[in-house]
């Protein structure tokens, strides 16, 4: 199958709030200190929205306007969006279980619409003025491979590009025991076939469901994959350290029942 | 099929054919403070789940296992894993809240119970019964399924979505078929969330009658195999997304995403509006949605398409809306009959499309249905006929 190109690249995480950040992190032998990520308000939303949003919206708006810096407005316009998350907003979530535990149940109505789980991908679409397509997938600890799978075969389907985000945040103390995650991730990758690549792309990218490797085959997990353990947007950690070394890799990703989809990647 | 007006298909053509609504006085008991109108599904309230699935005993899956023994479903899947073996069959599932009326209540014993912060639920809860990923985790085990899968949640549109997916893994040839459909079961977030949002109707739904005032939420379950190798009676002709880029929780008031959705997915199809017989509208019955819809569909398909709204009917059934409107389009097509928009006596008279008001026979090829969703998303399908 056609292999898909990287063109525009977004991280936003603990110790990394962008990709300029976060490659000196990637490629360093020891891992650094990781600071927190300040409040964000990407200026991508319009203000009233950018104060409306979740903190998992702002945090995925973060790592996909990166990745489509310098594209024009047109074409941001046109351009279909994969979103996957394996939790959503568990701040939002934690404030609607506590509203509705009272007797006297009051939702705030703008609490109630940042709950949908396609929250990022509506307020990306208000702020990229996009009426591109745009879907929100999830797959439990696989929700970063499935998301992948969805916008690879968009690309294949279409022929165009398709930004793909994935994030996850940890949740509340309220909701520790359903998330596992304890740090912030969230990455954007603008994709195209890779024929129509222009030079200086950050390489190319196939993923197949084909089971070609075992698991012995696995690259043993670094300590930054294991300070972002748990958060199932942090799968892409492999991948971007590939991207940042332009090193070729065979990449097990966390897939369904345990198992491990691959995905090749040249520079 | 499962929804309000029946266990299965059969008993939701009764319900429909009889002119039956499934609509009742809120009556549910976690949110009974609610004067609005529900489409429960009573047989979920008994079912049971077998024992080798007890950890994901919620309200959420039973009613997905209640739907999934329905109408040969299972059979049908274990012939399609018979031509195409577990790892090469799909499944995507749309959701909105999953089976997080199960947290909701917990959260809400402990309150009660003043018990302070109590056992935390634990892990395994929230995987099975609660995250968005339960249901379709649950489904693609109960039915022995090994392909790739993933639960699509953009509200309202997650299971017109699915089709979309579904059609695009199967192209991309990472599965060979697919089971797709939706599963949303009554819950505290949604009943309270949308009367925050004024939006519930303190009546049964009324869509696209001049004195509509808001929805009726419905819970419902519906399965739909999607494979190319094998024999059908209705088709998967094409699938069109969009967004409206407007506004988190209002349509934008021309339904220009809606008229974007229903374009894209008469291109995919390669279709004009003409070649469509029949119009399944999204139809909430919010007084916005309905006016903004029915400026999209007369904009793509004239005024001359018969269009109506299965609301009246099961209510809207959120993250189970799309497959329901695929699913009633089908046995529209089968039985080549429109069914009515009940509870619409009579039609805003701001309305341009040709809204059916008394159900009755015709003659139909194709089909375009629609589900849209907060966020501004949107989703458009078109189903023919094979015979």
């Amino acid at each position: 199958m056609m292999p898909l190109a990287i063109v525009g690249i977004g991280v936003c995480a603990t110790g990394m709030a962008n990709w300029a950040q976060a490659r000196p992190v990637l490629l360093s032998e020891a891992l650094p200190r990781l600071d927190p990520l300040p409040r964000l308000a990407p200026e991508f939303l319009p203000p009233v929205e950018r104060r409306r949003a979740n903190a998992t919206t702002r945090l995925a708006v973060s790592a996909a306007t990166q990745a489509v810096e310098g594209v024009p407005s047109a074409d941001v316009e046109q351009l279909a969006t994969v979103f996957s998350s394996s939790d959503g907003d568990g701040e939002v979530l934690a404030s609607m279980l506590a509203a509705l535990a009272q007797p006297q149940v009051v939702l705030s109505p703008t609490l109630f619409h940042n709950s949908v789980f396609n929250a990022p991908s509506g307020y990306w679409s208000i702020g990229s003025r996009s009426r591109a397509a745009s879907i929100t997938v999830c797959a439990g600890a696989a929700s970063f491979a499935a998301g992948l799978m969805e916008a690879q075969a968009q690309v294949r389907a279409t022929g165009k590009a398709v930004l793909y985000v994935a994030c996850d945040a940890p949740f509340p103390a309220a909701l520790a025991s359903f998330a596992r995650g304890a740090l912030p991730f969230a990455c954007a990758l603008r994709l195209v076939p890779a024929v129509e690549a222009p030079a200086g792309h950050q390489g190319c990218i196939d993923l197949s469901v084909r089971d070609r490797g075992t698991t012995a085959q696995e690259a043993p997990a670094t300590d930054l994959q294991d300070r972002f353990a748990g958060n199932a947007a942090a799968d892409a950690l492999p991948l971007l350290l590939c991207v940042a070394a332009r090193r070729n890799a065979h990449i097990a990703l966390p897939w369904l029942d345990g198992t491990r989809l691959w995905l090749d990647y040249t520079p | 099929m499962t929804n309000a007006c029946g266990v299965g298909t059969r008993a939701v053509q009764r319900a429909l054919q009889s002119g039956t609504s499934g609509l009742r006085r809120n009556d549910f008991a976690p949110a009974a403070s609610l004067a609005t109108w529900i489409g429960r599904v009573d047989a979920v309230d008994a079912a049971r789940m077998p024992d080798a699935f007890a950890a994901y005993d919620c309200r959420n899956n039973l009613l997905a296992q209640l739907a999934l023994e329905q109408d040969g479903f299972v059979a049908a899947v274990r012939a399609a894993t018979l031509r195409h073996c577990a790892e090469r069959i799909g499944v995507f599932l749309g959701t909105t809240t999953s089976g997080i009326l199960s947290t909701e209540l917990a959260y809400r014993a402990r309150v009660h119970a003043e018990a302070g912060v109590g056992e935390a639920l634990s892990p395994e809860h929230y995987r099975c019964r609660h995250s968005l990923f339960a249901t379709t985790e649950f489904v693609r085990a109960y039915l022995g399924l090994r392909g790739p899968a993933a639960t699509v949640s953009t509200a309202c549109s997650s299971s017109a979505k699915v089709f979309a997916v579904a059609a695009r893994s199967i192209a991309a040839g990472d599965c060979d078929a697919a089971v797709v459909g939706g599963v949303d079961s009554l819950a505290m977030s949604t009943l309270f969330g949308f009367h925050s949002l004024e939006l519930l109707s303190r009546e049964p739904c009324r869509p696209c009658a001049v004195d509509r005032d808001g929805i009726s939420i419905g819970e419902a379950a519906g399965f739909a195999l999607l494979d190319p190798r094998a024999e059908a009676l209705v088709c998967l002709k094409g699938a069109g997304e969009s967004s409206d880029a407007f506004h988190m929780s209002s349509p934008h008031p021309d339904g220009a995403g809606a008229a974007a959705a229903m374009r894209a997915a008469l291109a995919d199809a390669g279709l004009s509006g003409g070649d469509i017989d029949y119009v399944s509208l999204h139809g909430t019955a919010s007084r916005p949605n309905d006016a903004a819809e029915d400026r999209a569909v007369a904009g793509v398909f004239g005024a001359a398409t018969p269009v109506s709204s299965i609301k009246g009917w099961i209510g809207h059934t959120l993250g189970a809306a799309g497959i329901m409107g695929a699913l009633s389009s089908e046995l529209a097509l089968r039985l080549e009959w429109l069914p009515a928009t009940l509870n619409c006596a009579k039609v805003d008279p701001a309305f341009a499309c040709a809204v059916v008001l008394q159900s009755r026979p015709m003659p139909l090829r194709r089909v375009l249905c629609n589900a849209f969703g907060f966020g501004g998303t949107n989703c458009s399908l078109v189903l023919e006929s094979a015979a």
